[in-house]
């Protein structure tokens, strides 16, 4: 291992693509993705609890094109970090390893996520009306 | 969509390799380059394209991709069949490890098209055109696609794969119920071909600690042995950051493996062990 005399043949750079890989370096960057999210959060609730004109500012924001986008990703990030969550903890119990429970649980977790996603976004224009 | 087993062929897939820089990482000196385009089989009807990873550590050249064509109708069916023809009459250079040409005897892992397989048992028929062929991810390359495996039989024999038990009193063998033995069934099948250990992302990154799947499959194997008497012993040793808890079951290793076994699950299995022995 590590003979600076050689070169290291090629693994991510080659690598195909996987539901398996895909997921669980989407699982690390949607929680990386939230604990920013966690940070304006808490931004969000101190302006509203000090700053009126800066809660204000915020919510003006975040109520943007660019602050809508981030807010979708975000509650996108937090469902299939939920849902990708679950199939981990089902993991660690050692259930759904056959790989086609694999593939199927994955594939569970996409589509829920962006549906919950959907629905939680449905809700809030109707909410808003 | 649904994969059933190892052996199925990535279907469609939005991306063949991940967008990121091919020579991310890599010092200058061993980028690969464009290699030889080796001329054609002059008449042949039936042609085969392999594009495949070259590396001479005598001539000072960085790695390399020479393109080799196959005339098919004058070739065996798989992989290992057009490397041997390759090595035979076009270019005697080419290096690659070789042994049983049936998938019991691991030599010929290889990254085929972008996930790692044993060139005997893959059938030219399910090559992309052209097909693509690296040594398996993440060796020191010794030449061409034979990598430097001392890392990874150093890991396996850091786990202690043998049996460690007490000479029995009554002076005949270890017995072994039908049904103790099934519990090896799936996990004492392994051919340590590193198919699954080059193929898991955590060995990428943390190789030098993480002992891989190969290898904690390995150990689950004399940890699931009725007739081992060291598993609290071998569970002591496990029972690290790096060497057991680096496994993130991403599951690549289960997806890759030539021989369908589950290196995934035997993981989960030892954690599972760790949590209910402190119980």
């Amino acid at each position: 291992m590590n003979n600076p005399s050689r070169p290291r043949s090629p693994h991510v750079q080659v690598y195909r693509p996987q539901l398996t890989s895909v997921l669980s370096f989407g699982h690390r960057l949607s929680g990386l993705f939230l604990s920013l999210g966690a940070v304006l959060l808490v931004g969000w609730l101190l302006a509203a609890a000090t700053e009126a004109q800066a809660f204000t500012h915020l919510n003006a924001w975040l109520g943007s094109a660019l602050g809508l986008l981030l807010l979708f990703i975000w509650t996108l990030a937090l469902f299939f970090h939920l849902c990708n969550g679950i199939r981990h903890l089902l993991w660690d119990a050692v259930i759904g390893f056959e790989l086609v429970d694999i593939y199927r649980s994955g594939w569970i977790v996409v589509f829920s996520s962006i549906g919950l996603t959907l629905v939680t976004w449905a809700l809030a224009f109707w909410q808003m009306g | 969509m649904l994969i059933k087993s190892s052996d199925e062929l990535p279907r469609k897939t939005l991306f063949k390799r991940f967008p990121i820089p091919s020579n991310a990482q890599v010092p200058p000196e061993f980028r690969i380059q464009p290699g030889k385009v080796w001329p054609e089989p002059e008449g042949a009807k039936n042609v085969k394209r392999l594009r495949i990873f070259r590396y001479n550590p005598e001539n000072g050249k960085p790695p390399q991709i020479d393109t080799f064509t196959i005339d098919r109708d004058d070739c065996g069916p798989m992989l290992l069949d057009a490397l041997l023809k390759i090595k035979a009459e076009i270019d005697p250079t080419l290096t690659f490890r070789r042994s049983c040409r049936e998938g019991v005897c691991g030599s010929c892992s290889m990254n085929i098209d972008g996930t790692n397989w044993l060139a005997c048992i893959r059938s030219m028929d399910e090559l992309d055109e052209p097909a693509v062929i690296y040594p398996l991810n993440n060796l020191d390359v010794i030449r061409d696609l034979v990598g430097d495996q001392r890392h990874a039989f150093a890991q396996y024999a850091a786990i202690k794969p043998w049996l460690q038990a007490e000479a029995p009193s009554s002076g005949i063998e270890h017995l072994q119920s039908p049904e103790d033995r099934s519990k090896l069934d799936g996990y004492y099948e392994c051919i340590l071909c590193f198919c699954c250990t080059s193929g898991c992302p955590s060995h990428w990154w943390n190789g030098d600690r993480f002992l891989g799947p190969a290898v904690l499959l390995q150990a689950w194997r004399f940890l699931a042995d009725s007739r081992d008497q060291a598993t609290a012993e071998r569970l002591d040793e496990l029972e690290d950051p790096f060497k057991l808890y680096r496994c993130h079951t991403i599951l690549n290793c289960t997806r890759t493996c030539p021989k369908g076994l589950n290196p995934g699950k035997a993981i989960a299995e030892i954690k599972a062990k760790m949590i209910t022995r402190q119980s």
